[in-house]
C-alpha cells in the first residue's frame, strides 16, 4: 500500500497562536480519512500544509510521496481540493469555469467536467454569482473531481448545505472511494463521517488526540451508567481508561476505552454499586467525550492497515 | 432487498448489513441463486463506505451465505436459508437474553417475567388469528 499523505512532527505557529502542535499522522491510500475537531482546532491548517499552500513552522509533510514544500504544484495537479469557501470567479458561467480551470490540467479535463455538470444538473450557461449555495458547492466539487484525482480533499464541504445536496456529496465521495481512491474529509457532520469513514482523527487545540480505524474505535469505547447504592459518590476503580466522567445525583456516566472484560464482573458487583448499564455510544458521543475529557496523554500516530 | 443502516446505533455498519442480508434470506426475501447488489451499488445506495460493504460481503462469503459467481457477482448459496434461520434464532435468543437481564435487574421475579412473556405471545396469536 502506498502512503496517501503523511505529517511528521508538524507544528504551525501563527503570531501568537499555536495552530498545530507536533502532529504526526499518516494514512495509506484507498481509504476515507476523516478529520474532526472544533472550529479553530487546526484542520484547515493541516490541509493547507499538506497541499503546500502554507509552510509548517517545523516538521515535514508529504502527499502521494511528494514533499509538500517542494512539490506544491505537482501535488495540486494530482489532488482534488474543495475548500471550505470555494473561490470561483463569480462573473464566469458554469461552462466557463470548466474551460478556464481545464487550462491547468491535461486534455480530457473539460469533457469530464461537463459530464459532472450534467450529472449534478447544473445550468451550464448561468453565472456563478446567480447560483444558489448548493449549486456553487457542486461546481466546486466538479472542479475538484474533473481530473479524476488520486486523492480528494474536502474541507467541510457540506456545512450549510441542504440534505439533498449533502447526500449527493456523500454519494460522490462513496464513488471515489469505491474506485480505490483516497478521500480526506474534514467535517462537523459527525453522523455523515460515521457512515463513510475508514479512519478518524481528532484534533483538539492543535494536538492530535485520536487516530484510529472507526470500527476499532467503536469496538473499544463503551459508555457505562453506574448507579450507586448510597449517597457517597465514590466510584470504585474502573477496569479501563476513563475518557470522560460526569456525575448527576447518584449516577455516574463514564466513557471508557479498552474495558477489561475479565475485571468488569468484579466491578459490577462492587460494594456501593447498585447497577451498571453498558451501551455502545455513537461517534458523536465519543467525539464529545474526547473534547470534554482530560487531554489524552499520547495519541497513536501509526494505525494498522485495514 | 432493502437494507437500512443506522450508523449511530452501536452495532457496526458492516454487521448491520450482514444481519439484514441474513434476515432477508431467513424470511425468503432472498432465495438461493439470487444476486446481491454490487459493492459499489450498495455503498452508494446506503451512502456508506464501500470497504464496509466489502467487509460485510466477505463475512457472508466466509459464512457460506454468499458465493462468488464468476464474472457476475455474488449469489445466495443453497445452504444459506438453513444457516440464516439458525442465525436468526441465535440473534433473537441474545436479544431476549438482554431483555430478560434488564427485567431481572429491575427486580421483577421470574414468574412475573414469564407471565409477561406469555401475555405478549398470546396477544400476538390473537392478532394473527384476526388477520
Amino acid at each position: 500500500m502506498t502512503e496517501a499523505f503523511s505529517l511528521r512532527n508538524v507544528t504551525k505557529q501563527y503570531k501568537s497562536q499555536l495552530a498545530l502542535d507536533d502532529v504526526t499522522c499518516s494514512c495509506e491510500s484507498g481509504v476515507v480519512f476523516a478529520l474532526l475537531g472544533e472550529n479553530g482546532a487546526g484542520k484547515t491548517t493541516a490541509i493547507k500544509i499538506l497541499l503546500g499552500l502554507l509552510d509548517p513552522s517545523a516538521g515535514e509533510a508529504s502527499v502521494l510521496g511528494l514533499d509538500s514544500r517542494k512539490h506544491s504544484l505537482e501535488i495540486r495537479r494530482r489532488v482534488g481540493y474543495v475548500p471550505d469557501q470555494p473561490a470561483l470567479y463569480d462573473w464566469m458561467t458554469v461552462d466557463e469555469v470548466g474551460w478556464f480551470v481545464g487550462g491547468f490540467y491535461p486534455p480530457g479535463y473539460q469533457r469530464h467536467y461537463n459530464e459532472l455538470v450534467e450529472h449534478f444538473e447544473l445550468p451550464p450557461g448561468r453565472r456563478i454569482k446567480e447560483l444558489s449555495k448548493g449549486m456553487r458547492a457542486k461546481v466546486s466539487l466538479s472542479v475538484a473531481m474533473a481530473h479524476r484525482p488520486e486523492l480528494l480533499i474536502l474541507d467541510e464541504p457540506t456545512s450549510g448545505l441542504d440534505p439533498m445536496v449533502r447526500r449527493e456529496f456523500l454519494e460522490s465521495m462513496v464513488d471515489v472511494a469505491a474506485q480505490g481512491r483516497t478521500v480526506i474529509l474534514a467535517s462537523h457532520q459527525i453522523a455523515e463521517v460515521e457512515r463513510v469513514a475508514d479512519y478518524v482523527a481528532i484534533l483538539r487545540q492543535g494536538k492530535l488526540v485520536l487516530l484510529e480505524q472507526l470500527d476499532a474505535l467503536k469496538d473499544r469505547v463503551c459508555e457505562l451508567t453506574v448507579t450507586l447504592r448510597n449517597g457517597v459518590p465514590d466510584l470504585p476503580n474502573v477496569p479501563g481508561t476513563v475518557l470522560h466522567r460526569e456525575l448527576k445525583g447518584r449516577q455516574w456516566r463514564l466513557l471508557v476505552r479498552n474495558m477489561d472484560e475479565s475485571q468488569f464482573d468484579g466491578f459490577r458487583i462492587a460494594e456501593n454499586i447498585r447497577s451498571v448499564e453498558v451501551r455502545r455510544p455513537s461517534l458523536e458521543e465519543i467525539f464529545v467525550g474526547y473534547m470534554k475529557g482530560e487531554p489524552v496523554p499520547e495519541a497513536p500516530s501509526e494505525v494498522p492497515a485495514l | 432487498m432493502f437494507v437500512h443502516v443506522d450508523p449511530s446505533n452501536g452495532i457496526a455498519i458492516y454487521d448491520q448489513i450482514v444481519r439484514q442480508v441474513k434476515f432477508a434470506v431467513a424470511s425468503d426475501a432472498l432465495k438461493p441463486g439470487n444476486l446481491v447488489p454490487s459493492v459499489r451499488e450498495l455503498a452508494r445506495d446506503l451512502t456508506v463506505n464501500p470497504n464496509t460493504v466489502a467487509r460485510a460481503y466477505r463475512e457472508l462469503q466466509a459464512a457460506n451465505v454468499l458465493q462468488a459467481l464468476r464474472g457476475t457477482g455474488l449469489e445466495i448459496t443453497a445452504v444459506a436459508p438453513k444457516k440464516c434461520q439458525a442465525d436468526r434464532a441465535a440473534l433473537i435468543r441474545s436479544r431476549l437474553r438482554s431483555v430478560l437481564a434488564e427485567a431481572r435487574q429491575s427486580g421483577l421475579p421470574a414468574d412475573e417475567i414469564r407471565s409477561l412473556a406469555d401475555e405478549e405471545l398470546g396477544r400476538l396469536e390473537t392478532q394473527r388469528d384476526q388477520s
